[in-house]
C-alpha cells in the first residue's frame, strides 16, 4: 500500500515536472514581443528598400536622359557633363545646400564648470553629435562652416579641433539640414548626448529652423591613392 | 486505499489541463497572424532587395555608358572634376594601396559576474577606428562591402553594427581604406592609439597593409528630401 503511493507520486511528479518545463519552453518561444520585434523591423527594412528603389528608378530615368543628350554632339555632351557633375557635386558635398533642419549650439558652461575643474568639448562628443544626427536622417552637416564630408576627421590638437585639417574652437555651432523634429530629438531624447554633456559641463542647445544654411567644402581636393575600377 | 484513489484523480485531472493548454499554445504558435506575417514579409523584403541589386547594377553600366558617350578631348577638366566628387560621392568603385583593418569581439573567457558589455565592440570603437583612418588621410572606405559617405551613420544594434540606414553588419569587421599604408597602418597602431585602447578589453584589432584594395560604390539610393542646392 505505501509502496505503491510512493511509485505513483514519483511517476505523477515526474510526468509533470516534464510537462512543466516543455510548457515553459514552448511560452518562451512564442514570446509575442519577439515576432512584434521582428516584423516591425522587417517593415522599416521594406520601407528603406522601396526608397531605393524608387530612387535608383530615378537615377536609371537620369542617366538615360544624359546619354541620348550626349550622344547628340559635343556641345550637348560637354553639357550633359556638367549637369552629372553639378548632381555628383552635391551628395559630395561640394555645394552649399539649403534646407529645413537644426542649429546646434555647443558650449563650455563656464558657471558649472567653476567647481568641478575645467573640461573640454572633446573630439568625440563633437564626432558622437554627428554621428547622431546622421542616424537622424540628416543630409548635410557642418561645424563651424566646416562641411562634413565622408573624409573628414575630427580630431583633437591640443586645445582646438580639426575638421578638414581646419583648426576650430569652441563654441561650436552645428548645422544639419534634415527633418528638423528627427534631428531635435536625435540629441534631445533621454538618456541622450544634450544629457550627457550637461553631466560633463557642455551646453547644447538645439534650434530647428525652415531655413538652415551649409556651406560647401572649400578646400583642396587631392586623391593620390584612389583609382577608378574601370567597368565594362 | 481511498486516499490512492484521491491522488490518481487529482494528478489526472492536473494532467488533462495541461495538456489541453499545452496543446492550445502548440498549435497557435504556428497559426499566430505575427508570425505568418513576418515570414511573408521577409521573403518579399528579399525580393525586394534582389530587384534593388539589379537596379544598381543598371545604374553602374550606365554611367559607364554615359562615360563613353560623353569622353571627348575638350572636357579633361570636367572630367576630372567629375572623377573627384564621384570619389567624394562615394558612387563609384574604386580601388589603390591602403590598408584592411579587421576587428572582432573579444575572445576572452568572462570570469563570473564580469559585464560581458565591456568586452564586445560598440558602435563608438567603430567610429574612433574610423575617425584615425580619416585624419591619417584615408580617400575612401568601406566596412564589410559597404561604402562610407557623408551621412552614414554607425549604430548599435545588439550584436551587430547598422550603416547606411538598412544594412545591417555583423562581426568581425573588415575596413577597407585606400590611403597610403604606412600612415594608416601607423595610425590605428600608434602606441596609445586606438588599438591599444581595444586591446585592453581583448577587443582583436588586426592591421594588415595592402598592395591593392577595392572599396565597393554605395549600393542605395541617394537623393536629398530636405537639402537643395543653395545658389
Amino acid at each position: 500500500m505505501n509502496k505503491s503511493i510512493y511509485v505513483s507520486i514519483i511517476a505523477v511528479s515526474l510526468i509533470f515536472g516534464l510537462i512543466i518545463s516543455f510548457q515553459y519552453r514552448s511560452n518562451n518561444d512564442s514570446t509575442a514581443g519577439k515576432t512584434t520585434d521582428r516584423y516591425q523591423e522587417l517593415t522599416i527594412e521594406k520601407k528603406q528598400v522601396e526608397t531605393d528603389i524608387a530612387q535608383l528608378e530615378e537615377e536609371i530615368g537620369d542617366l538615360t536622359v544624359k546619354i541620348e543628350t550626349a550622344r547628340q554632339g559635343r556641345t550637348e555632351a560637354d553639357d550633359a557633363v556638367i549637369s552629372e557633375l553639378d548632381k555628383t557635386k552635391l551628395y559630395a558635398g561640394l555645394i552649399p545646400v539649403t534646407g529645413p533642419g537644426v542649429n546646434i549650439t555647443m558650449k563650455i558652461d563656464q558657471a558649472s564648470q567653476a567647481g568641478m575643474g575645467f573640461y573640454n568639448i572633446r573630439d568625440e562628443d563633437l564626432l558622437k553629435v554627428i554621428n547622431d544626427l546622421r542616424g537622424a536622417g540628416a543630409e548635410a552637416i557642418s561645424i563651424n562652416d566646416q562641411r562634413i564630408l565622408a573624409t573628414s576627421e575630427v580630431r583633437k590638437a591640443g586645445n582646438h579641433i580639426n575638421i578638414n585639417l581646419v583648426r576650430l574652437s569652441p563654441p561650436y555651432s552645428i548645422k544639419a539640414i534634415g527633418n528638423p523634429g528627427m534631428l531635435e530629438s536625435s540629441l534631445e531624447i533621454k538618456g541622450g548626448l544634450v544629457e550627457i554633456l550637461a553631466v560633463n559641463g557642455i551646453t547644447v542647445d538645439v534650434q530647428q529652423s525652415d531655413q538652415v544654411l551649409v556651406p560647401a567644402y572649400t578646400g583642396m581636393l587631392r586623391f593620390d591613392y584612389a583609382k577608378h575600377v574601370q567597368r565594362g | 486505499m481511498k486516499g490512492f484513489q484521491w491522488i490518481i484523480a487529482a494528478a489526472c485531472l492536473v494532467l488533462g489541463i495541461m495538456l489541453a493548454f499545452q496543446f492550445r499554445i502548440a498549435s497557435e504558435i504556428n497559426k499566430t497572424e505575427p508570425v505568418q506575417r513576418a515570414q511573408l514579409l521577409a521573403s518579399e523584403v528579399n525580393q525586394l532587395k534582389k530587384d534593388r541589386d539589379l537596379l544598381q547594377e543598371q545604374v553602374n553600366s550606365l554611367r559607364a555608358d554615359f562615360d563613353r558617350v560623353s569622353a571627348g578631348p575638350q572636357d579633361i577638366d570636367l572630367k576630372e572634376g567629375l572623377d573627384r566628387a564621384r570619389i567624394l560621392a562615394g558612387v563609384t568603385e574604386l580601388s589603390g594601396i591602403g590598408v584592411e583593418v579587421t576587428l572582432n569581439d573579444s575572445n576572452a573567457t568572462l570570469k563570473p559576474g564580469e559585464n560581458p558589455d565591456l568586452y564586445v565592440l560598440h558602435d563608438e570603437d567603430v567610429l574612433h577606428v574610423l575617425n584615425e583612418l580619416r585624419a591619417a588621410g584615408a580617400e575612401a572606405i568601406s566596412i564589410n562591402g559597404q561604402r562610407l559617405l557623408a551621412v552614414t551613420e554607425v549604430r548599435c544594434a545588439g550584436p551587430t553594427i547598422i550603416l547606411n540606414r538598412d544594412k545591417r553588419l555583423a562581426p568581425p569587421y573588415v575596413i577597407s581604406a585606400i590611403g597610403d599604408p604606412d600612415t594608416l597602418e601607423n595610425s590605428i597602431k600608434m602606441k596609445g592609439g586606438v588599438a591599444e585602447t581595444l586591446q585592453f578589453w581583448g577587443i582583436q584589432v588586426g592591421v594588415k597593409k595592402m598592395s591593392g584594395v577595392t572599396v565597393p560604390a554605395y549600393t542605395g539610393g541617394t537623393k536629398f528630401e530636405y537639402a537643395q542646392a543653395a545658389s
